[in-house]
């Protein structure tokens, strides 16, 4: 039943629910988008054969549902009740909540953990990265500032705190995602085109570790202590983590660079030290998981052998973009 | 490789000889100046000054490393990384000639700090403990006047170039030079080991007696005479001066005293430089610059000389320096106690060797001009300490029993040995009157009543006198050091002074840090920054995870719960 022709008719449509959403003139086609995105995803991650994935896609369905709804409603109580522009309102607020609500990002986020738990490695890179095109876009077409850079705050507070405690990698990602949709929606509110450069960034760093974790098939923080671990995955690891928590000469430096930099001009101070604070909680825990891969004496399980598959060739090369990336970026801004 | 620096320091010597005749005679001085870098106003050049006192010093520099590597072929042929000791040796001769031919402050501390490091990688070469704790204490009271010398470089950034011999007519009374003249006194005391930095000197005799011969005794510790007679101009009515008077004169009094109670023979050597280094110190702060730079060259020669014999008295004493057990090595090994008694000799100043001209030179100056009773007093008495250590040592070396072993096999045919201190002998006869033709193109003019002229000769008598009662020990000889233990052993050691840098400095410290160790970098700070945060951000996270691990209803219903607030907010 789960062939590839079902999975690429519905990824198509889900790339094609995306575009309405985000290019539509009303707000009604923008809803129209986001519920085809639910309705396709829904048969991508359901597997009918595995008891935990039909849970995973029934919550998933719950709660974007529940979300859309409710963003139906405030679209159509905004239309007919309020004929202004103005972007400080409660509707305004209800609106975001809704699609924050979407994108899994922190007061609403309690579904995203638990979900993420059930799906494999392929399907939360969708959930991860393509799942949060449409609702941030429709979040730039009407914010509440101030609602938001409270959201902002939470977000960043619940990535780092709720990310300490974890062991399986799949929660780790998706905390570190909670935190980085924080630096994501600032930067939607400094401009579109930031966001844009940020959202590649990321979405292609995130790429290069959940490949990484779908070739050696791991989703287990225990499952890195393995014996005869290449030197070039574990320095692979080690360069995607570091870059992902943002650290200097790798690729992930870059737009938190120029988000600070915005944050520091228009006299952000005490949003840019939780910034900072909390981007020093999520390098601890990524730290944390590669350090030990990293020594020469460390904890290895003897029984425990990683076949090498033909497809593991392109990790050198990106250890080499996220390295060099900082330098090659520039090029983006000529 | 001993040979060939051996040759090339030789060679070197000869052209500086030549220069310096034909300079003192001509009355020439060069001056090269390369500029490197300037901006804004700094200019830093790399300057060369050759008149005929830094020549002079060179030759004299290149001809004693000359000789000493040449003995150290000999005195350390059984050391494995033989080139590795002549590099360290080269290294330093370069360091040196670079202090003395540099008129420029910038050139001085690479020299001055090149001296300082290279000297402490001599004298650690034997890694045993105490060449360690030797090489750090001489390591580390140099070091000091390194600093020194790097504020006097920060002082004089004020007059827009490092070149200090240009402005000592012009900048006489600034508050700059005030400043400058005091730390370049102090960074001269550290080097040339005077009252509170005097410990090193003794313990740096932990290093190889070559060391010792080039380093200990002519080159490294005056190079902080040499820098004070280079700054002459400017100190000469400094206050200062007269504290560096005061304090000099009481080094060449107080390691006169040490020297008699010391039974090492290397340390009794090294306590005879440290007074010979007062005497010059103290020379020069009262006003005789030349006086001082005549006495620092004889001396070097002589001191020199004194440290190769010593080492070929150690060498044959299977490596024992107690004078306790040597005694009649005159009548066994005569050329080196040849070598060894014209050294002594020329140290206390015997009329007509070297050392008489230089400082039977001193002694009538102090007596011409008028200075203070007490000066007058240390200068005579520190004389008479000088001839009472030499005939005390020449006793028990030379001429009293020898203290052994029953048989033993005294050997003085090391000819390579023996030719490098015969060339210094050469020179510790002749340099004495060969130097005073050249420096003083005049001689002073000295008037001195008879008994007063003659001061020297009674209180050499009269100090070898005593030497000759003190050394006479016999078996049942009483030990009157052991009566007087107190004074003894104040007196013996250094005035206590050595605690100053070695005990005084440590312990306080090291308490003090270790109290502040254990309590905040292994205490306070830890609940502050280390674990303590560690543990909060862990609890919280254990709090969120509560909130996490819900039922999937109740955070539906807490999304429905905040959309109902939202909603009464908005209509209201």
């Amino acid at each position: 039943m789960n062939n590839n022709s079902n999975k690429m008719f519905f990824l198509f449509i889900l790339f094609f629910s995306t575009l309405i959403s985000i290019s539509s003139n009303s707000w009604f086609g923008c809803w129209i988008g986001l519920e085809i995105n639910l309705l396709s995803f829904i048969p991508l991650i359901s597997n009918s054969k595995n008891l935990l994935s039909v849970e995973t896609s029934l919550k998933y369905f719950l709660t974007q549902s529940l979300a859309s709804i409710n963003f139906l409603f405030m679209i159509l109580i905004k239309f007919s009740l309020l004929k202004n522009f103005n972007m400080n309102n409660i509707i305004s607020i209800m609106m975001n909540s809704s699609l924050l609500m979407k994108m899994g990002s922190a007061p609403f986020h309690f579904w995203f953990p638990n979900i993420v738990e059930g799906l494999s490695w392929m399907n939360n890179f969708m959930l991860m990265t393509w799942q949060k095109i449409s609702p941030m876009i429709l979040l730039s077409y009407y914010f509440n500032k101030n609602f938001l850079i409270f959201m902002i705050i939470t977000n960043l507070i619940i990535g780092s705190l709720g990310g300490l405690n974890q062991t399986s990698l799949r929660k780790l990602l998706a905390f570190s995602s909670i935190n980085n949709l924080g630096w994501m929606i600032f930067s939607i509110m400094i401009s579109e085109n930031l966001w844009l450069f940020y959202f590649l960034i990321y979405s292609m760093m995130i790429s290069m570790m959940i490949s990484l974790f779908f070739l050696m098939n791991m989703y287990f923080m225990n499952q890195l202590f393995i014996n005869n671990m290449n030197f070039f995955i574990k320095l692979n690891l080690l360069i995607n983590f570091l870059s992902l928590g943002g650290l200097p000469p790798f690729m992930g430096f870059m737009p938190k660079w120029i988000i600070i930099n915005f944050l520091l001009i228009n006299k952000f101070y005490f949003l840019t030290f939780i910034f900072m604070m909390t981007s020093l909680i999520i390098i601890y825990y990524y730290i944390r998981i590669i350090y030990s891969s990293f020594m020469f004496n460390y904890f290895k399980m003897k029984w425990v052998n990683l076949l090498m598959k033909n497809n593991m060739s392109l990790i050198n090369l990106s250890s080499f973009i996220s390295i060099s990336s900082m330098i090659l970026s520039t090029f983006i801004f000529m | 490789m001993c040979f060939n620096s051996f040759f090339f320091l030789f060679f070197f010597m000869l052209i500086n000889f030549f220069f310096f005749v034909y300079f003192i005679m001509n009355g020439l001085s060069v001056f090269f100046e390369w500029e490197i870098i300037s901006f804004n106003s700094m200019s830093i050049v790399m300057s060369i000054l050759l008149d005929w006192m830094s020549l002079l010093f060179m030759m004299f520099v290149s001809l004693i490393s000359s000789v000493v590597i040449f003995y150290s072929k000999s005195y350390m042929n059984s050391e494995l990384n033989l080139n590795r000791f002549i590099i360290l040796v080269l290294m330093f001769v370069f360091s040196m000639v670079l202090l003395i031919i540099s008129p420029n402050l910038i050139s001085i501390l690479l020299g001055w700090d090149g001296l300082g490091l290279i000297s402490y990688c001599l004298v650690i070469y034997y890694q045993n403990l105490k060449s360690y704790n030797a090489g750090m204490l001489t390591a580390l009271s140099n070091r000091i006047g390194d600093v020194m010398i790097l504020m006097v470089i920060c002082w004089v950034m004020n007059y827009g170039s490092w070149n200090y011999i240009f402005y000592f007519d012009f900048m006489k009374n600034d508050y700059v030079m005030f400043i400058i003249s005091f730390m370049i006194i102090i960074a001269a005391m550290t080097k040339s080991a005077q009252i509170p930095f005097s410990s090193w000197l003794p313990a740096a005799m932990a290093a190889p007696t070559p060391v010792s011969a080039l380093v200990h005794s002519s080159t490294l510790v005056t190079a902080g005479v040499y820098l004070l007679i280079r700054f002459n101009y400017l100190l000469i009515d400094m206050f200062f001066f007269k504290v560096l008077l005061f304090l000099s004169i009481l080094t060449m009094f107080m390691s006169g005293i040490s020297a008699n109670y010391e039974f090492d023979l290397k340390k009794i050597i090294a306590l005879s430089t440290l007074s010979q280094l007062g005497l010059m110190m103290s020379i020069l702060s009262l006003g005789f610059p030349d006086i001082a730079f005549f006495h620092l060259l004889t001396h070097a020669m002589f001191k020199a000389l004194l440290f190769m014999c010593a080492g070929v008295i150690i060498h044959m004493m299977n490596d024992i320096q107690d004078i306790r057990y040597m005694g009649g090595l005159s009548l066994y090994i005569p050329l080196t106690s040849l070598c060894l008694n014209i050294s002594n000799l020329s140290l206390c100043g015997i009329p007509f060797l070297s050392g008489f001209y230089s400082k039977d030179l001193i002694l009538e100056m102090v007596s011409f001009n008028s200075f203070n009773l007490m000066v007058f007093i240390l200068f005579y008495l520190s004389t008479g300490l000088t001839v009472f250590y030499t005939f005390r040592l020449i006793m028990y070396v030379m001429i009293n029993d020898f203290n052994l072993m029953m048989i033993y096999n005294l050997y003085d045919e090391d000819y390579i040995m023996l030719n490098s201190m015969f060339v210094l002998l050469f020179m510790s006869l002749l340099s004495g009157s060969f130097l005073s033709w050249f420096i003083f193109s005049y001689p002073y003019m000295i008037y001195l009543p008879f008994n007063l002229k003659l001061m020297v000769i009674y209180v050499s008598i009269l100090g070898s006198i005593l030497g000759f009662m003190v050394s006479n020990m016999g078996i049942y000889s009483l030990n009157k050091l052991l009566l007087s233990y107190n004074l003894s052993s104040f007196l013996c050691l250094m005035w206590f002074m050595p605690n100053l840098s070695t005990y005084g400095l440590s312990y306080i410290y090291l308490n003090f840090s270790q109290i502040l160790f254990k309590n905040i970098d292994m205490g306070w700070s830890e609940i502050y920054s280390g674990k303590g945060i560690f543990n909060i951000l862990k609890n919280y996270s254990v709090f969120y995870n509560i909130y996490q691990m819900n039922n999937f209803k109740i955070y539906l219903f807490s999304f429905i719960l905040w959309f109902m607030i939202l909603f009464i907010f908005f209509f209201i």
